[in-house]
């Protein structure tokens, strides 16, 4: 939190004293292509999350994303360690794997398999639940931008345990989500409002704040404490690393490849109760 | 005179046996020759003629040896041949005249043969000590040397400007010389202990002619063991290029040699391969825990108030410890003792003025000297609600209680204000404040005593979330030095000091009633660091002087809070399965007792340098020096940043120890219009922390859990050619270097850091060239420019990407294997002081800049992310810098 406004900060700075930021080519290493497993089992509050989704690919160079990378052939099961049931996941041949008589539990814990290419690929985690949204709400003057409108996504974080969360705001029509992370470390037990607001590109002139009619997609998801030591991690090195960021690290995720350890797999394992909505401005 | 060149030149090898070997040829010829005397005393049919009046000994010495077949032989050291005699003879018998000649003196003769031995009778020494001052202002010089003439006899002033020098009874030519000050040479009769203070005229001010010396020490010090260090005075300063106009001292002695940051914007600085929390930045004598306003883009020096600067990069002498890297001694002015003045200036970024005068009956003087940015006036302008601001404030009084008693006074606080909108306002600076007292024991004894306090303090409020942050460090410092000048051949350091530091890691507390934040408040934790130290200047011969002491820190961290326990004393553990480095399972805590020792640490520091002079000019000098460094920055960026805590050593973190070996060469030529220094160093430090992956710094109360222990080397090589003197004066710097570290799992287990393997620290720099130079064309104009080329600053790149939750993440490889582009720029300054009528007391000069002239791009970072919009991978470089012009107007009167 303290470090991203440390980068504000700078970006001031920046502004006052001329400081410019354009593209540039870089010649990057490449590393050789490591299996990705997108293993989010999300329980919506409210439905019977039995239809689950995994998605398998490579990872590619960092400036060649149209490399085909979707990973096929593939054996995904999922299984429930405190009950012993296995949920299959079948191969759609488009790098997705899917079942729909998944049973979530919470505080269960589930492990994943994956078998590719003569290698097992092993992840354990625990169900996490998560509280309700109690409000959704706009207004102008909660943001960074007086003029500009945000959502306010209220609840209500439990006393008695840690928790630690992950929302992802998505305005129909954008490209890409913003993930935004949260630890109830300085604020356990209190009543939490949390605010998404669009930035105005100062480049491009392009409005981008939200008007009325706009719709926000939000996640509101309950997770545990070492997928958030990752996805922190991983939010802060995704929006770009400068010299107020921490030094970047190789991330590494909880899927362990247990017939070559080296060869461990990108992504996360990650078995969460969610909430889903979505707000429309007025 | 060829027996008494053998002398010498037997002296000149090694004085030491050389002393010895001649007073056993005096005995020697004693017992041989003393029946033998008188007879031949008889025989000898040399006569002189000879009219003399207050003429040195030599020029005696060579006319009787050309008149007669007599050979003089002495000891150079022992008898001054500069001593003045008057003597009268003609075509007088040799020995009478000889007879005559060293009759009232302090000389002794035999006569053998042809030979005629002088010694010195048991002479009694006498000690003349006084103090250097500035004519024009007062201010005392720190650094002069004061020594006399055709002697190897001389020191340099301490800090007060103190100097003492003890000699045999006689007549001499005392000289004080200093950087851009005319020489002082007056005769002294040393037949008592006598004080004598010297006023030294600037040369600039004292005459028209062009005299521009570069600033840095005049020539090389080619004659003491101190090495690895840089003086640099404020005139060269102000005279450098800078962005925007801000005279800046830390900007200034990165174009040294060894010297780097981490780009612009980033604060601090790095010394030879070592971090940032690794300097010991003093403010007259006041510990500065951040030395740069706005990130890193201005000195929190004012240089108005700035009396000069300097810089160990090694071979720290024992008197200074608790960083293992380097000292940075800053001196505020006294204040001008002679007359009220003020200096000031008006710039881009913001204005200055100090007033400086004497104070209480002429027995004291005074010196205020404030310093505020105005940019964000500009902002307030132009309807932005963003400000940035910074200001600062140096006071400093002295007043003379009698001629062996001075009392001073200074004090320092800065200050930056950030307010961007509505989000958050964040204020930070130092503050520090000082009493010294001078006492002069007898004029061979000096002391200081003095009382410091110092903090740092970062306060944030972020006002969108409702919360205020607060974190703090603060010492008080109790500090006894002494300087004892036993002999010319050998001084005496030593001392006491005792500093104790209370850490505020910091509070959250919530603005208002609705507020989702919790108050937090860290634990906060209290030490106490104290030192003895001895160090000895000894002049071994001639040719060969030493400098060695040793230290002895020790530091205790104080009870009176609780500490977490930990699984298998375990606060970092490797989970096998994942490969990664975990938070230790807390299984309790311990609470200590207020007064209690949580952990007590004593570290020897021994510190030893010697200087071999090769010839008048040249001397090659080597160092070993070894420091312990018990508090610790805890900063994980690239960067340091302003709130960034310091953490001291304790249960789980271990004081950082340091052993630095240096070697170098150094030489003035051309009548020291041009000097050389060049110096290879080998530094390594253990207990040097690094953070483990994903490690979480910010308001945590077990900061073990985030750290892991290690070791860190750096090697290099450093070369500095300089012209002092001339229209033309400048320097060129070139470094080759290399800094890394290392990170072993240890306890925790697995194989550490970066897979255990050697990785570059964020501020290794290869290759590092400057060239700084100054050009006086007449009165009127003066031009300046910088040229800086390093190699890139290491960084960690992706080497591949892969999709996860809807985004393109970037996977990064191993820590700081890449690098930044190589940074360079050019920069240049033109000062224009305006005719000005003579008997007026106002002195204006105009001060134009321009930054990076030809505009290069050089990256402060560059950062990798999908572009919102197109989604496509993109690497985005951010340059701070582009061509900046400033303006500035310095004033005086």
């Amino acid at each position: 939190m303290m470090k991203t406004d440390i980068k504000y900060l700078f970006i001031l700075i920046g502004l006052v004293f001329s400081a410019c930021t354009d593209v540039v080519d870089v010649d990057l290493k490449d590393a050789d292509p490591r299996l990705t497993i997108e293993a989010s089992l999300n329980w919506e509050k409210g439905t019977s999350g039995s239809n689950q989704k995994i998605k398998l690919s490579t990872s590619t160079p960092y400036f060649k994303p149209n490399i085909p990378n979707m990973v096929t052939g593939a054996l995904v099961k999922v299984i429930n360690n405190d009950s012993a049931e296995e949920f299959i996941f079948e191969d759609q041949g488009n790098g997705e794997y899917t079942t729909s008589s998944f049973v979530p539990v919470l505080n269960n814990s589930y492990t994943l398999e994956v078998n590719y290419l003569n290698e097992k690929y092993i992840a354990t985690e625990k169900m996490i639940s998560v509280t309700s949204i109690t409000d959704l709400s706009q207004s102008k003057e909660d943001g960074a931008s007086d003029e500009d409108l945000e959502v306010n996504v209220s609840f209500k974080d439990p006393k008695d345990e840690k928790n630690f969360y992950l929302f992802k705001f998505k305005k129909v029509g954008d490209l890409l989500p913003e993930l935004i992370d949260l630890d109830d470390k300085f604020i356990n037990g209190n009543e939490i409002k949390i605010t998404y607001e669009k930035e105005e590109d100062e480049e491009t002139d392009k409005k981008e704040a939200f008007v009325p009619e706009d719709i926000v997609d939000i996640e509101f998801i309950g997770i545990s404490n070492s997928y958030y030591n990752y996805i922190r991690t991983l939010i802060e090195q995704s929006s770009g690393v400068d010299v107020f960021n921490s030094i970047p690290v190789a991330l590494k995720g909880n899927c362990v490849n247990t017939t070559n350890a080296k060869n461990y797999a990108f992504g996360y394992f990650r078995v969460a109760e969610v909430v889903k909505t979505s707000y429309t401005f007025k | 005179m060829k027996i008494k060149q053998l002398a010498v030149l037997l002296s000149n090898k090694d004085s030491r046996k050389k002393y010895s070997l001649l007073m056993k040829l005096s005995i020697f010829i004693y017992l041989l020759c003393v029946f033998q005397l008188m007879a031949y005393n008889g025989f000898s049919q040399d006569k002189v003629t000879i009219n003399e009046e207050s003429t040195p000994l030599k020029t005696i010495i060579k006319q009787i040896e050309e008149q007669t077949k007599h050979h003089f032989i002495l000891n150079n050291e022992e008898v001054n041949v500069n001593q003045k005699f008057t003597i009268y003879a003609t075509n007088e018998n040799v020995t009478n005249v000889i007879n005559r000649l060293f009759k009232d003196s302090s000389i002794t003769y035999l006569i053998k043969e042809n030979l005629i031995v002088l010694s010195s009778k048991d002479q009694k020494e006498y000690t003349i000590s006084g103090t250097i001052k500035d004519a024009a202002n007062g201010e005392t010089i720190f650094g002069a040397s004061v020594y006399l003439m055709d002697t190897t006899i001389g020191v340099t002033t301490n800090e007060y400007g103190f100097f003492s020098i003890t000699a045999k009874e006689g007549s001499y030519t005392l000289v004080a010389s200093y950087m851009g000050y005319s020489n002082v040479s007056f005769e002294i009769s040393l037949r008592e202990d006598q004080k004598k203070d010297i006023e030294m005229v600037e040369e600039s001010t004292e005459l028209d002619e062009v005299v521009v010396s570069s600033g840095l020490s005049e020539g090389v010090d080619v004659r003491t063991p101190q090495m690895s260090v840089s003086k640099v005075s404020i005139s060269t300063i102000k005279e450098m290029p800078v962005v925007l106009g801000e005279v800046d001292i830390i900007k200034s002695i990165q174009m040294l040699p060894g010297v780097t940051n981490n780009g612009e914007g980033s604060s601090g600085f790095n010394v030879r391969g070592g971090a940032v929390d690794q300097n010991l930045v003093l403010l007259d004598e006041a510990i500065i825990y951040n030395t740069s306003h706005l990130f890193g883009f201005f000195s929190v020096f004012n240089a108005d108030a700035i009396k000069d600067i300097k810089l160990y990069k090694g071979g720290v002498p024992a008197r200074f410890g608790g960083r293992v890297s380097s000292v940075l001694d800053v001196r505020q002015k006294d204040g001008n003792s002679k007359n009220l003045s003020a200096t000031g200036g008006i710039g881009l970024i913001s204005s200055r003025l100090a007033v400086e005068g004497p104070m209480f009956n002429d027995k004291g003087s005074f010196l205020i000297a404030g310093r505020g940015s105005y940019a964000h006036l500009f902002l307030k302008a132009s309807g932005n609600k963003n400000s940035v601001k910074f200001y600062d404030l140096n006071l400093k009084t002295n007043y003379e209680l009698n001629k062996n008693n001075k009392l001073y006074l200074s004090g320092y606080f800065g200050r930056d204000v950030f307010n961007f909108s509505n989000l958050f306002g964040s204020t930070y600076g130092n503050a520090s404040g000082n009493l010294r007292w001078n006492h002069i024991f007898n004029d061979k004894l000096f002391s200081n005593l003095s009382l410091i306090y110092s903090k740092y303090d970062y306060e944030l409020s972020i006002k969108l979330a409702e919360f205020n942050w607060i974190s703090s460090i603060k010492n008080y410092n109790i500090k006894y030095d002494f300087k004892y000048y036993v002999s010319n051949n050998f001084k005496l350091d030593f001392g006491i000091s005792g500093l104790y530091y209370g850490f505020d890691p910091g509070q959250i507390a919530p603005t208002t009633e609705t507020s989702s934040i919790n108050e937090l408040k860290l634990d906060k934790k209290k030490a106490f660091e104290s030192a003895l130290y001895i160090n000895a200047e000894h002049k071994l011969t001639n040719k060969l002087t030493a400098q060695y002491g040793i230290r002895y820190s020790a530091f205790s961290r104080l009870g009176g809070q609780s500490l977490a326990d930990y699984a298998n004393n375990l606060p970092v553990v490797y989970n096998n399965k994942l490969g990664i480095y975990e938070r230790g399972e807390k299984i309790g805590e311990t609470a200590y007792k207020k007064g209690s020792t949580i952990e007590f640490f004593g570290n020897f520091e021994p510190r030893a340098s010697l200087a071999y002079q090769l010839n008048e000019s040249s001397s090659v000098k080597m160092g070993y020096s070894r420091a312990a460094q018990y508090i610790h920055l805890l900063s994980n960026t690239a960067s340091v940043t302003p709130l960034d805590v310091w953490t001291p050593s304790g249960k789980f973190i271990k004081p950082q120890l340091s052993n630095q070996y240096a070697i170098g060469y150094f030489k003035d030529f051309k009548n020291r219009v041009y000097s050389l220094e060049t110096e290879l160093y080998y530094k390594d430090v253990t207990n040097r922390i690094d953070y483990i992956d994903g490690s979480d710094l910010i308001g945590n109360n077990t900061i073990e859990t985030e750290v892991m222990s290690g070791t860190s080397r750096a090697y290099g090589l450093e070369f500095l050619l300089r012209k002092n003197e001339g229209k033309f004066t400048g320097w060129l710097a070139y470094t080759l270097s290399k800094s890394e570290q290392k990170v072993l799992g240890g306890a925790a287990g697995g194989p550490g850091i970066n897979d255990g393997e050697w990785y570059n620290t964020s501020y290794d720099r290869t290759h590092d060239i400057s060239l700084t130079g100054s050009y006086k064309l007449n009165d009127k104009w003066v031009f300046g420019s910088n040229l800086v080329l390093q190699t890139g600053r290491p960084v960690t790149y992706p080497n591949g990407q892969y999709q996860y939750e809807g985004l393109s993440i970037a996977s990064y490889s191993s820590r700081n294997a890449d690098r930044l582009p190589l940074y360079h720029r050019l920069d240049i300054s033109a000062t224009y002081t305006p005719n000005r009528k003579p008997n007026k007391k106002w002195k204006g000069e105009w001060v134009f800049g321009i930054y990076n002239i030809y505009n290069r791009k050089n990256a402060a970072s560059i950062s990798f992310a999908q572009n919102p919009d197109t989604g496509i991978n993109e690497a985005s470089r951010t340059a701070i810098f582009g061509i900046v012009p400033s303006a500035t107007y310095n004033f005086k009167f």
